[in-house]
């Protein structure tokens, strides 16, 4: 064993906690979610009221519901149907996309447009 | 020119002999590894690495690249996962071991042994199998929960080829660093 | 060219990016990326740099054995790389606001703090918890309380003692009142408690009592009938009843606000059920504040603040039940007994979070017609008035501050400047 080798094990081994923590750490709330289709730039729709959103893609329209605060993909024109499969995003970095129709959407935690809604 | 018969042989080097045995033998351990179950596909202990390690320490790091590329090659071909999902990221973590390899050789003084080129190539060969396979094939976030600990896998796994290739070096010609 | 939504079949919400600003979010991340990317570029220019110079420093007399080890590179590039790795991956990747949510108050509350580091914006988070439940149990119109005592005292005997916490706010009611002509009324306890906006609604689809409700509003309690002298409270009409739920909530906000301040903290946002005061900015940009829509889903407008800023709305969703299909919410109006019914809303802006939810009920009761008048007498700067034909009122001042989302298309009255 080398000094180098020792060196390694350590930072290593030291590192990993980190990594743990990171990864592990409880999930963020998610306040709302990011839809972007092809290379528009990315829109931002609150979570709150219940509905459902029509997206447009290459392919045709896809369907998104956001309900209690959480969004999935009804309906889209791919074959593949695996954005519809990926089922209810919840947590905050939960991501769904439909390929084809080169649409995605995220649940995101930090609302970028506002601070705080009055009501 | 007096048209004689002879032979064409192709002309082999040493060095060339010397890769294929141990590619050969690379190929082997894969294979057997092949056959034990993993908890997501392209991902095993890597005790094939032991062969990379080994040389690297005794022929350099060319020779490393020759053999760990066509263990990976051939393996597949065999195995028929070529162009699979499961090559693709058996490449991807190839590609970045040998990196990281070629990176730690760089390290002045007497640098690293067998065991810390191995940790260093096992550690390099999951993170780069495991970003492709986020891009590529499962971009979902919590499946980063799953790093940490595939990371501590190939910590482990990484010393324990190590330990071996050492071995492997005392027996045989002595490992230059 | 961000509009993407189409069909009018299904409930619609035309996202249009309007405030075109969402990498807002990756801000904070900007800066580890930077980071990473510095070291790297560090790195590759040091590894430029060493080849190049290794053409003049070639090395003397050396053969070509292959298995010699070449040259390594300077060794502090290693750690450089390394210590860059470590740095992407010890960095925090979380919101640079603080962000707490708690029940207090019979409502949700939402602090959102900026630039303190998370162990004391956590025990600012407690401490606030802590002080809006104290002020609840002291403040509550009708569970056992300081209130209720004071108020059966005022009931039977006509005079009642108070502490200087609860007496220094009911002062700041009563002033209000008389400065809103009495349309914002904290005294009107047996009115509000008769239309069961209290824990004991009214069993449903019934109304009260018309013989009551007309007995109750010829009474005529008003902040007029209060005198305080020293800590002693004295009304020379029974009838008053304190009620301080139009009002409470703006004092306690800015009590929060008090203790945040003590705490150090200059940034922030206490956010009680929709009405909020904030202080200071968000880093190097104002507070966004989005407003919803009274009778839509989704934001109707946006405004943005800084400094000391309180935004009240009073809309007649909050608290309500239908009969007949009419709706009667919680905000009544003191001069006929019945809730104020031409309003749908009223968002205020003003610095102070007690005097705006004040005026905002105020302004709620006096309608369409009067709330320019109001809000001169109250030194209200900002209102919005929204009412049931779905017009939008404000003075020019506010529509200056006031940033519409595209897709409203409203009707907008604009009033005479307010002084």
């Amino acid at each position: 064993m080398t000094r180098a080798d020792r060196i390694l094990l350590v930072f290593v081994v030291c590192i990993l906690p980190f990594l743990y923590a990171r990864t592990w750490s409880p999930d963020e709330q998610a306040r709302y979610v990011q839809i972007q289709a092809g290379d528009a730039e990315p829109i931002a729709a609150e979570l709150s009221p219940d509905r459902i959103l029509q997206v447009h893609g290459p392919l045709g329209d896809s369907v998104i519901e956001i309900k209690e605060s959480q969004v999935r993909f009804l309906e889209s024109p791919c074959t593949g149907q695996q954005c519809v499969h990926s089922g209810w995003l919840s947590a905050a970095g939960e991501l769904a996309a439909c390929l084809p129709n080169r649409i995605s959407i995220q649940l995101l935690g930090q609302h970028p447009l506002f601070d705080a809604i009055n009501f | 020119m007096p048209l004689t018969s002879e032979k064409m042989q192709v002309q082999t080097t040493p060095e060339d002999h010397r890769i294929a045995w141990l590619t050969a033998l690379a190929i082997s351990i894969h294979l057997l590894e092949s056959a034990f179950p993993s908890p997501l596909p392209g991902f095993k202990p890597g005790l094939a690495n032991v062969i990379t390690i080994v040389v690297l320490m005794q022929f350099g790091w060319r020779t490393a690249v020759w053999v760990s590329l066509l263990r990976v090659l051939c393996g597949s071909l065999l195995l028929g996962t070529f162009l699979s999902p499961g090559f693709i990221l058996s490449l991807s973590g190839a590609a970045c071991s040998l990196a990281m390899l070629w990176l730690g050789s760089k390290l002045p003084g007497q640098g690293f042994g067998p065991v810390g080129y191995s940790v260093l190539a096992a550690l390099a060969h999951m993170t780069g199998q495991f970003t492709i396979a986020w891009l590529l094939f499962i971009p979902h976030p919590a499946v980063w929960r799953l790093f940490p600990i595939l990371l501590t896998a190939a910590l482990l796994f990484g010393c324990v080829s190590g330990i071996i290739a050492r071995a492997m070096c005392q027996h045989r010609l002595p490992c230059q660093t | 060219m961000n509009s993407r939504m189409l069909n009018s079949s299904t409930l619609i919400t035309e996202l249009s990016n309007s405030h075109g600003n969402t990498r807002d979010y990756t801000e904070k991340s900007l800066l580890r990326h930077l980071l990473f990317r510095v070291f790297l570029c560090a790195s590759v220019a040091k590894i430029f740099v060493f080849i190049r110079l290794k053409q003049y420093l070639k090395p003397v007399g050396s053969g070509t054995n292959p298995l010699r080890k070449p040259p390594p590179l300077p060794a502090h590039l290693f750690i450089i790389l390394l210590l860059s790795l470590a740095a992407s991956a010890c960095s925090q990747d979380h919101d640079d606001a603080f962000h707490d949510q708690f029940f207090a108050f019979g409502t949700l509350i939402d602090l959102t703090l900026y630039g303190v580091d998370p162990a004391t914006a956590r025990q600012a988070s407690e401490r606030i918890e802590q002080d809006f439940q104290d002020m609840h149990n002291s403040w509550h119109a009708w569970q056992a309380s300081d209130l209720t005592r004071i108020n059966e005292q005022l009931a039977t005997r006509k005079t009642a003692t108070a502490d200087d916490s609860i007496l220094s706010m009911i002062a700041e009611a009563d002033r209000l009142s008389l400065q809103s002509n009495g349309l914002f009324n904290p005294v009107i306890g047996e009115l509000i408690a008769l239309w069961g906006f209290h824990d004991n609604p009214l069993p449903i689809g019934t109304l009260p009592d018309k013989d009551t409700l007309n007995r109750l509003v010829a009474q005529r309690p008003s902040a007029d009938d209060i005198t305080i002298e020293g800590n002693r409270i004295s009304t020379r009409n029974p009838a008053v009843r304190y009620d301080l739920g139009a009002f409470a909530k703006g004092y306690a906000i800015d009590r929060a606000v008090e203790r945040l301040r003590e705490l150090g903290i200059g940034n922030a946002i206490v956010n009680a059920g929709g009405d909020l005061r904030a202080i200071g900015r968000h880093g190097d940009r104002p507070w966004r504040i989005g407003i919803r829509h009274p009778r839509q889903p989704g934001i109707l407008a946006s405004v943005e603040i800084e400094g000391d800023t309180s935004v009240f709305t009073s809309g007649d969703y909050e608290r309500f039940f239908e009969v007949d299909g009419i709706r009667y919410h919680h905000i009544i109006d003191p001069r006929s007994g019945y809730p104020a019914d031409r309003t749908a809303s009223v968002t205020v802006i003003h610095g102070n979070a007690a005097t705006a939810d004040a005026a905002a009920t105020a302004l709620f009761v006096a309608g369409p017609d009067e709330w320019s008048s109001v809000a001169s007498r109250m030194g209200i700067k900002y209102v919005m008035l929204i009412d049931t034909d779905g017009i939008i009122h404000m003075n020019p001042a506010m529509q200056a501050r006031i940033r519409f989302e595209p897709e409203t298309n409203a009707v907008i009255r604009l009033s005479e400047p307010l002084p």
